[in-house]
């Protein structure tokens, strides 16, 4: 059933980016592409590279983040406190929930999220500049790295858990495949802050920043990032506060990757690291990693 | 919840300071000012009143979607009668850890495993068991009455028994140390194309999964499992991750089992007599554990004196055995009269003596090094906890009719058929293992475990399924409805160790806001039987059978809706008061 589920879900996400690219990026920009793109990998394996390592070290930590429960005095359950701040909002919202609105909250939860993720990637990955890319991949890895510590240190279930008998579990009860797709992404009490959100946002702010370039883009990820949040709140699987919680998590990250990204270089590093001559093959290292 | 005041020191060092200014002033004035300064202390040092504020632990829907509805019905009913609330929520783990270990609660909303016999009670409410860990006491209940009456139905048996079990019940009903709910109806979800056979009330025990007719020469049997706790820990004695489990029931075998219809029939025993204080036991001879070694007399001396304190003399505080502590407390003595017979003293009658056949017989070659105090570098542990108490023992080595093949944490548990055990013995006649593997998939929802079962990946759902998805049920031709009432029941806990809720009238109060028959309706739709009293229905007395309402705290109002003015004057009557709308208490 998983192998079915991801098949489909890389079909459709595959046909929306040759769709995307054929719309925002043209055929100039392909073409260079063809003739720049080893210089282009060079420049952004270093951040490929630290944003892997995260993504393959945040899976194996939150599954361990349950079994942290000893960690009782820095760690919080906040459910409660978050429902008597809130009320209920995500009640009120599912109260307007009709098969159409959640078949879309649905396709936008797992498709559109995945969409969101990857097209930039493709998008910038066309751009003679490495430099948005590279701000896109560190503000991702910030949002897992931030992400995380939030939550090891905040416990919190999602309206679902907590009102089960008002608030459906709609993409789970609707669509009982999707569980076993999400279920080897996320926990149930990885609630705070809601992760889609934040890189749906984060998405959305990088969009912004680089609205000269992709101004439809840009255009588009305003009404996408929007859905995802709604989604998260709509399927009853985040509070409207992780949302916010999100929304500021993925300001943050941008923020930071703007001013983070270029202050380090790892081939400088290596340029100007001495002896190397020393080692058989040094000098093809240093001049392999020297070069801009 | 209510601290101690701590300005008396703080007065009294700053009024002794002031006496030594007025001892040089004049001795008139002193005289004058000491009676002002006297009303002055006696007006400070009292302290304020403030709302009372109380928490219910309970699961997240995830871990047990009836629970986290009740205790939020609860909860909205506490707010109505002035008192502030809030709703932790605990993993399973970690709920079953806070109320049963740490007794780090207030008020917990839970389903009990519950039990045939009503002397599950004794460890359940006897006082001796209040500091202990596990099913014994979570509420550190005390009182004297009631433990005479726990002991009285112990010792008794017949219509004597049923007399004393009538009595405790009463006693128990009139002080609520915890209200019972309701026990609700297991239902499960079964192909036939595959197996038949299937006994609907065996299902939670080893035999309902013995003895099943494979058709086409199915081997394998595929379960679903809601709970991901049986892939990460196998130890038969945890509290935290055991409750009623046939999974770990066929990996180790007791010396007595329950049959389809709920009689003791002989299983690692041949047969037991009793003497009038004591069972002499004789075991199957030519048994082995999994790993090859004999089951003899001795690991069933080991296990009982084992589970009375797991740490064998070593700790200086006791670690007993958070499960079965009331059946190992029945044992007196344990004397080994060949490799194959025992005489098991008990300090009971015969009903209650036949509960030490159900406790899981452990190999002693690997228990008995389990016996060490825990350690965790540079952590310093509690007190009698004993590796045995934390082991996750996987892999598992029993006797039972399976064995452990192989597991992966929140994906399955797999067993494969013990083929030396005695069920599969020629001239032994029990229910046996008749597929050679077993394997439990976890799956955490209800209607994915629903759609595995449609989908023909799996042959039933073995943690019975939730009470929402009911409706949607729908027999067909390899398809069937298996419903049973279940042994567990719900149930709202008290701390009764402090205030609030060491006050009975209390308990009685707060067991009135809550509506038994409206919460079957609703949150059961209708698959529940509510509750007076948590024992089956043979022994509950006329005095405490549920007709329309509970006989003994019926709850203010009707339907779910809350009589606000009468709950409140409950309230006051037990002694608390009122500022507007707020129940306060001092700080």
């Amino acid at each position: 059933m998983l192998v079915e589920v991801l098949t489909r879900l890389a079909l459709i996400v595959a046909l929306m980016v040759v769709l995307g690219v054929g719309v925002f990026a043209g055929r100039q920009r392909l073409v260079r592409t063809v003739r720049e793109w080893p210089t282009r990998v060079k420049a952004i394996a270093p951040i490929t590279v630290l944003l892997a390592t995260v993504l393959l070290f945040n899976s194996v930590a939150r599954q361990a983040v349950p079994e942290l429960s000893w960690l009782r005095l820095i760690r919080k359950e906040i459910t409660w406190t978050i429902y008597e701040t809130e009320g209920d909002l995500i009640l009120w919202l599912q109260a307007q929930a009709t098969p159409e609105v959640t078949a879309y909250f649905s396709f936008i939860y797992i498709y559109g999220y995945v969409f969101l993720l990857i097209f930039p990637v493709v998008v910038y990955f066309l751009l003679p500049n490495t430099r948005p890319l590279r701000e896109l991949f560190t503000a991702y890895t910030l949002n897992y790295t931030l992400g995380l510590v939030c939550y090891i240190l905040i416990i919190a279930y999602g309206p679902r858990n907590l009102e089960p008998e008002l608030i459906q579990a709609l993409l789970y009860d609707t669509y009982p495949q999707y569980q076993h797709l999400t279920r080897q992404v996320n926990r149930n009490t990885n609630v705070f802050p809601s992760l889609h959100t934040s890189l749906a946002a984060t998405v959305a702010f990088q969009a912004y920043r680089t609205r000269e370039i992709y101004f439809g883009w840009y255009l588009l990820t305003i009404p996408l990032a929007l859905s995802v949040a709604l989604s998260t709140m709509y399927l009853g699987i985040h509070w409207a506060i992780d949302v916010l919680a999100g929304i500021v998590l993925g300001w943050i990250a941008v923020v930071l990757a703007a001013r983070l990204v270029g202050r380090w270089s790892i081939y400088d590093a290596f340029a100007d690291a001495g002896g190397l001559e020393a080692i058989p093959g040094g000098n093809r290292l240093r001049s392999l990693f020297g070069r801009r | 919840m209510v601290s101690e005041p701590t300005a008396d020191e703080d007065t009294g060092a700053s009024s002794s300071g002031r006496r030594a200014f007025l001892a040089s002033a004049g001795v008139g004035l002193s005289v004058a000012t000491a009676g002002c300064l006297r009303e002055f202390r006696s007006a400070v040092n009292r302290t304020r009143l403030e709302q009372l504020s109380v928490s219910i632990t309970t699961q997240p829907a995830d871990g047990d979607r009836q629970a986290i509805q009740i205790a939020r019905r609860l909860a909205d009913n506490l707010e109505a009668v002035g008192i502030d609330v809030s709703v932790p929520l605990r993993s399973r783990e970690e709920f079953l850890r806070d109320i049963l270990i740490n007794h780090d609660f207030d008020i917990y909303v839970g389903r009990h495993p519950g039990d045939t016999d009503p002397d599950f009670l004794y460890e359940t409410l006897h006082s001796r068991y209040g500091e202990e860990a596990g099913w014994q006491n979570p509420f550190g209940y005390a009182n004297t009455i009631v433990d005479d009456l726990l002991e009285t139905q112990r010792t008794t048996d017949g219509d004597q028994r049923q007399q004393a079990v009538g009595d405790l019940l009463d006693a128990v009903a009139a002080e609520q140390p915890f209200v019972p709910i309701c026990r609700p109806t297991d239902v499960r979800l079964v192909r036939t194309d595959r197996f038949d056979g299937w006994h609907a009330d065996a299902l939670s025990t080893r035999i309902g999964y013995l003895d099943l007719e494979p058709v086409d020469d199915a081997s394998t049997l595929r379960g679903t499992v809601i709970d991901a706790r049986v892939s990460k820990n196998l130890n038969p004695i945890s509290a935290e991750y055991r409750g009623k489990d046939p999974l770990v029931d066929l990996l180790y075998d007791s010396l007595a089992t329950r049959d389809h219809e709920g009689t003791l029939i002989p299983w690692l025993a041949t047969d037991w007599e009793w003497d009038g204080d004591a069972l002499l036991v004789s075991l199957r001879r030519g048994h082995t554990f999994h790993d090859g070694e004999p089951v003899t007399a001795h690991d069933v001396a080991f296990t009982y004196r084992f589970l009375e304190d797991t740490s064998l003399g070593s700790s200086d505080v006791l670690a007993p055995t958070p499960r079965y502590r009331g059946a190992i407390a029945a044992v007196d003595s344990v004397d080994i009269e060949s490799d194959h017979e025992l005489r098991i003293g008990v300090t009971t009658g015969e009903a209650v003596a036949q509960r030490v056949l159900a406790v899981p017989i452990l190999p002693r070659h690997r228990w008995e090094p389990r016996a060490e105090q825990a350690t965790v570098r540079g952590v310093r542990i509690a007190q009698g906890t004993t590796e045995a108490l934390i082991t996750d023992n996987v892999p598992p080595v029993g006797s039972g009719p399976f064995e452990f093949h192989d597991r992966a944490e929140r994906e399955h548990l797999t067993l494969e058929r013990f083929g030396d055990h005695f069920t599969a013995r020629d001239d032994v006649s029990l229910p046996s293992a008749t597929v050679d593997r077993l394997r439990a998939q976890i799956d955490p929802r209800s209607p994915s475990a629903i759609s595995l079962l449609e989908t023909g990946d799996s042959d039933i759902t073995m943690s019975p399924l939730e009470a929402y998805v009911y409706d949607d049920l729908e027999e067909s031709a390899e398809k069937r409805v298996l419903e049973t009432p279940s042994e567990g029941f719900y149930h709202v806990g008290f701390n009764t160790r402090s205030a609030p809720f060491a006050n009975p009238y209390v308990r009685r109060a707060v067991a009135r806001l809550i509506d038994e028959a409206w919460l079957v309706e609703t949150v059961f739709e209708g698959y529940a039987e509510p509750l007076a009293t948590p024992v089956a229905d043979e022994w509950t007395p006329d005095s405490l059978v549920f007709e329309e309402a509970d006989p003994v705290v019926p709850f203010f109002g009707e339907d779910g809706d809350l009589d606000v003015s009468a709950a409140r004057s409950a309230f006051e009557a037990a002694g608390y008061r009122y500022d507007g709308d707020k129940l306060v208490v001092r700080e």
